[in-house]
Formats: structure tokens, C-alpha cells, sequence
């Protein structure tokens, strides 16, 4: 029993903070009434909670719109609610029916854009993985031709400058003209000539130029120079002492000295050259790829292909011969490929030349 | 709540939902409501602080959907409150049910109503014996710890509760 004392008064305020039973008798009304409103204050709030929330909710509402939370998508929201739908819907999609939880605004164009972009590359990665089971085959072939390495005709450079050939010429107006260059010798008594100066001569000696003498050129019948365009009217060349052709030395063709061809001392120079000794290589400027063999591909057969060949001065290949067979229609197939290259053409005291390279084709699957 | 008042509360409803700076005008009004309708369901202060806190969240993002309807602001927010409620009930007991909602008993918002009144009044008490209330029945502080904290008779304490009360009861 508590009396209306203050102290008595706390005695039964206490019991109800200590969740104790209290014992008022029903007739004490006033005394319950004063319990009663003593048990309400257990519930008021702590002032420094309510001033804080009240600090975080204007922090948040400054914040952009987006930012200030999702809650349309809460599940507490009332059943009843009409924005229960839409929490619905932005639920699925929030970029396309909120505005989003960006500091940047969402915008329907940008999903649109995401999603034309998301479905492209989708399509790319589906398309491409049916394009490579319709064309594995062909492009394992292609890829295993793109593993072809071309060796060994980039040669090093030699330390000295090859040698041989000659040149001549009578310093005429006309250019030299086609035909046969003499025979070669171990010494040169006469120079050849096309116009012979004098034809009844005391002492008759047998035109030749220097070189092997075992080496044998084709004989035309007239004299001349072999790489000359024109067969008439006979001229020995804008050349000079003596010989046929531009050069100089008695020799036939463009060089110095009594040999034939390009080049100088004697011998037979210029045709065709090797790489080194300041003829650069020439460079691949197309390059297919050469194609499996039907044949090799369903044996799985592998290995390469060793190419002779002549890179003439405009960079084609020509005289293409297999140094080293592979089988299996692989030969046919790397000459194939290699009579269609071009080349940037090898280059001697800066002009074009052809050269002879070997060209080495592998074939090998993946 | 008169025509005037609803009047006055759906113009500020509006002003929030253009300027959700003005949202703490409205906190301030139902602040009161909602923490006493919360505190009374749940069985921690720390828990009905943070059901508070996210009722007056989740309310001020939602602000600019909000569509009057005719009926207080209050209920919205309670009926924020009694989803957040059950869902807690749902988590701490595991069960499926949702609790009947608190909202369609008889007299829960006039009871709720009483309750904010009471917190409301207490701001209005002396100095000294709103501290007592506060340190009494808010930090659960016992009369000799106030007494000291006052440096006060325990005695005096006792008295300033009292009167306290009974202004309260009177009011």
C-alpha cells in the first residue's frame, strides 16, 4: 500500500521501473491515475535522440533525390499503399521507374543506349561462336598457314662486295644490240664487237671475254649483249674501250672490265644476285597465307616446305622450285601461296635487282 | 484534427515534397506520435529508436510519391511503423504471420495521441522537474543518483517527481 506522499509515491514508482507488481487498491484512483501517467513517461524519448534524427533527416534531405534512398522498394510499405505497384516495378528495374541511387541522373536514353549496346555484343558473342562451329575448319587451316614462317632468305649482309661481270662499248649513239656474248677464256686477245671495224684484219684473233672457260653461254649467232632489248640495227653500246654495252673494260653488258654483265673484273656478273655483299634482301610486302591440303589436314600431317626462288627486280617471285619436299599436296599448296607474294625487291648500289632466296614454309595444326 | 489543421498539414505536406528541407517541420510535428506508438511495442528503447529512425527515413524518402488522401500524415507514418514492427516480430519469433494491424484497433490513435500529449507536456515542465522526469524515468536513474547529480536532498527529488506527476495528471 503507498500513501499520497511524496515518498510513498516513489516507493510504488519504483516497483514499476523495477517491473515489479504493484499493489493499489482499485477505490485508490487517484493514486492509479498518477501511476498510470508515471508509467507513460517509461516512453518518452531521449532528447538527444530526437534532436539527432531531426539532424540526420535534414542531412538527408539535402541530399539529391536519388540518393535519399529506395523507399518505394521496401517491403514494409503498407499493402494499401498506391505506391506499393510501382515499388514493384522499380524493384525489377529501378534504373528505368526510380530515379535511380546515382549522384548522376538516370535517364531513359542512356538505359536505351546500354541496352542496344548489353544486346550487340550479345548477338556478336553468340553469332561468332556459330560462325566458328560452320567454319572451325577453315580458319584452323588459315591460322595454321599464319603460323607459316618464311626463313632463311634474309641472308647477313657479306663483309666484301661480290665481284664479276664486265662491260664496253664503242660510245656509239645507238643502243647495244641483242645477241650472244663471245665465248669465254682465261685471256682476252680481242674485245667482241657487233660492228666489226675492220673484216679483213692481218692478224685475226677470236673475240672473248674473260672468265671460266668451261662455262658455256648460249649462242644466238650475232653478237651482242645478251640482256640488251633490241636485236637491231647493230651497235656495240654507249660504252667505251671497246667491247659491247654501257660499261667500260671490253667486257659485254653494263659492268667494268672485260666479263660479262653487271659487276666488275671478269667473269659473268649481274642476272641474278645472292643477298649479302650489299645486296639487300628483299621484304615481303604481301604475304598470303598458303591453305592446308585437304589431304594433309585430315592425316594431321605436318612439317615444311623449302622454296628456291628468284625475286626479280619488280619484287615477283619466279622460277619457284621445292629444295625440300613435304608430301601430301603441301609443296603445291606453299608454291601456290609464294608464286602469289610480293616482294620489295632486293636493292644493289640503289637500284632493284633480283635475287635468289630460299623461302621455308611450315605447315603445322593447332 | 479540424479542417484547418488538415488544411495546414497537407500544404506543408506539399511544401516538404518541394523543398524536402521543410520535411523537419513535419518530423517535428508527429515525432512524438510515432516514437510513443513504436516505444510501447517494442520491448528496448534501443530498439524503438531505431524503428523510429527508419519510419521518419523511409517516410522522407517516399515524400514526393506521397499522395493525400484526406487522412492524418500521422497514419502513414504509423503505418510504416507497423510494417517495420512486424517485420521485426517475423525476424525475432520466425513467424510467418504478420501481427493484426495495431492501426484498425479502437482508440490506438487517440491512445497514441495521449501518449505524444504527455511527452509534449513534459517539455513544458519547470526546469527542475523535467530533468528529474528525464533522468528518472527516461535514463532510469535511481533518486539518490539524481540527488547527487543535483546535488539535492534525495527527499527533494522525491518532492520535484512528485509534483511533477501530479502536474502532468492535472493536465
Amino acid at each position: 500500500m503507498y500513501s499520497h506522499n511524496a515518498e510513498q509515491f516513489d516507493a510504488a514508482i519504483s516497483d514499476l521501473l523495477a517491473g515489479r507488481a504493484l499493489e493499489i487498491p482499485p477505490e485508490d484512483a487517484p493514486l492509479l491515475t498518477l501511476v498510470e501517467t508515471a508509467s507513460s513517461l517509461r516512453f518518452l524519448p531521449q532528447p538527444e535522440f530526437r534532436s539527432r534524427l531531426r539532424a540526420d533527416l535534414l542531412a538527408q534531405a539535402v541530399l539529391p533525390p536519388a540518393r535519399r534512398g529506395l523507399f518505394e522498394t521496401n517491403p514494409t510499405l503498407p499493402m494499401h499503399s498506391p505506391l506499393k505497384s510501382r515499388a514493384a516495378r522499380e524493384a525489377v528495374l529501378p534504373p528505368l521507374f526510380s530515379t535511380g541511387t546515382s549522384m548522376l541522373p538516370v535517364r531513359g536514353s542512356h538505359l536505351a543506349a546500354s541496352f542496344a549496346l548489353h544486346v550487340t555484343a550479345l548477338a556478336l558473342v553468340f553469332t561468332s561462336g556459330w560462325w566458328m562451329v560452320k567454319n572451325g575448319p577453315r580458319v584452323r587451316t588459315q591460322l595454321a598457314g599464319r603460323l607459316s614462317e618464311t626463313v632463311d632468305y634474309i641472308l647477313p649482309v657479306a663483309p666484301s662486295q661480290s665481284h664479276g661481270g664486265g662491260g664496253g662499248g664503242t660510245q656509239d649513239k645507238v643502243p647495244v644490240a641483242h645477241g650472244s656474248a663471245p665465248r669465254f677464256a682465261k685471256e682476252q686477245l680481242t674485245p667482241p664487237t657487233v660492228i666489226m671495224a675492220n673484216e679483213a684484219p692481218k692478224l685475226p684473233a677470236e673475240p672473248t671475254v674473260i672468265g671460266p672457260p668451261d662455262l658455256k653461254l648460249p649462242q644466238l649467232g650475232q653478237t651482242g649483249d645478251p640482256m640488251a632489248a633490241i636485236l637491231n640495227p647493230p651497235s656495240n653500246g654507249a660504252g667505251m674501250n671497246g667491247g659491247i654495252g654501257s660499261g667500260q673494260g671490253g667486257g659485254v653488258g653494263i659492268g667494268y672490265g672485260p666479263g660479262v654483265g653487271d659487276g666488275r673484273g671478269g667473269g659473268i656478273g649481274g642476272g641474278v644476285f645472292r643477298i649479302g655483299g650489299g645486296v639487300s634482301a628483299p621484304r615481303a610486302i604481301y604475304d598470303p597465307d598458303p591453305e592446308y591440303s585437304e589431304q594433309a589436314r585430315k592425316a594431321k600431317y605436318q612439317g615444311s616446305v623449302l622454296l628456291w626462288a628468284v625475286i626479280d627486280a619488280g619484287g615477283h617471285p619466279r622460277d619457284l622450285r621445292i629444295a625440300r619436299s613435304l608430301g601430301m599436296g603441301l609443296d603445291e599448296k606453299a608454291t601456290e601461296a609464294v608464286s602469289k607474294w610480293r616482294f620489295a625487291p632486293a636493292i644493289k648500289d640503289g637500284r632493284p635487282v633480283a635475287v635468289q632466296i630460299s623461302i621455308e614454309v611450315v605447315f603445322r595444326l593447332y | 484534427m479540424n479542417v484547418t489543421e488538415y488544411d495546414a498539414e497537407r500544404h506543408l505536406i506539399e511544401a516538404a515534397q518541394r523543398d524536402p528541407s521543410r520535411f523537419a517541420q513535419l518530423y517535428e510535428a508527429n515525432f512524438d506520435r510515432v516514437y510513443a506508438f513504436v516505444a510501447r511495442r517494442l520491448p528496448s528503447r534501443e530498439e524503438a529508436e531505431d524503428v523510429t529512425a527508419e519510419v521518419f527515413h523511409q517516410a522522407l524518402s517516399g515524400l514526393a510519391s506521397f499522395e493525400w488522401q484526406g487522412t492524418p500524415f500521422v497514419a502513414w507514418l504509423l503505418g510504416i511503423a507497423v510494417h517495420l514492427i512486424a517485420r521485426r516480430w517475423q525476424r525475432a519469433t520466425k513467424h510467418p504471420e504478420i501481427p493484426a494491424d495495431d492501426l484498425e484497433e479502437t482508440g490506438v490513435l487517440d491512445q497514441t495521441e495521449r501518449h505524444a500529449l504527455l511527452a509534449q507536456l513534459v517539455d513544458r515542465l519547470p526546469e527542475d522537474q523535467r530533468h528529474v522526469i528525464r533522468r528518472r524515468f527516461v535514463d532510469q536513474h535511481s533518486i539518490r543518483e539524481i540527488a547527487q547529480e543535483l546535488g539535492r536532498s534525495e527527499g527533494a527529488i522525491k518532492q520535484l517527481q512528485f509534483r511533477a506527476i501530479e502536474t502532468l495528471k492535472i493536465r
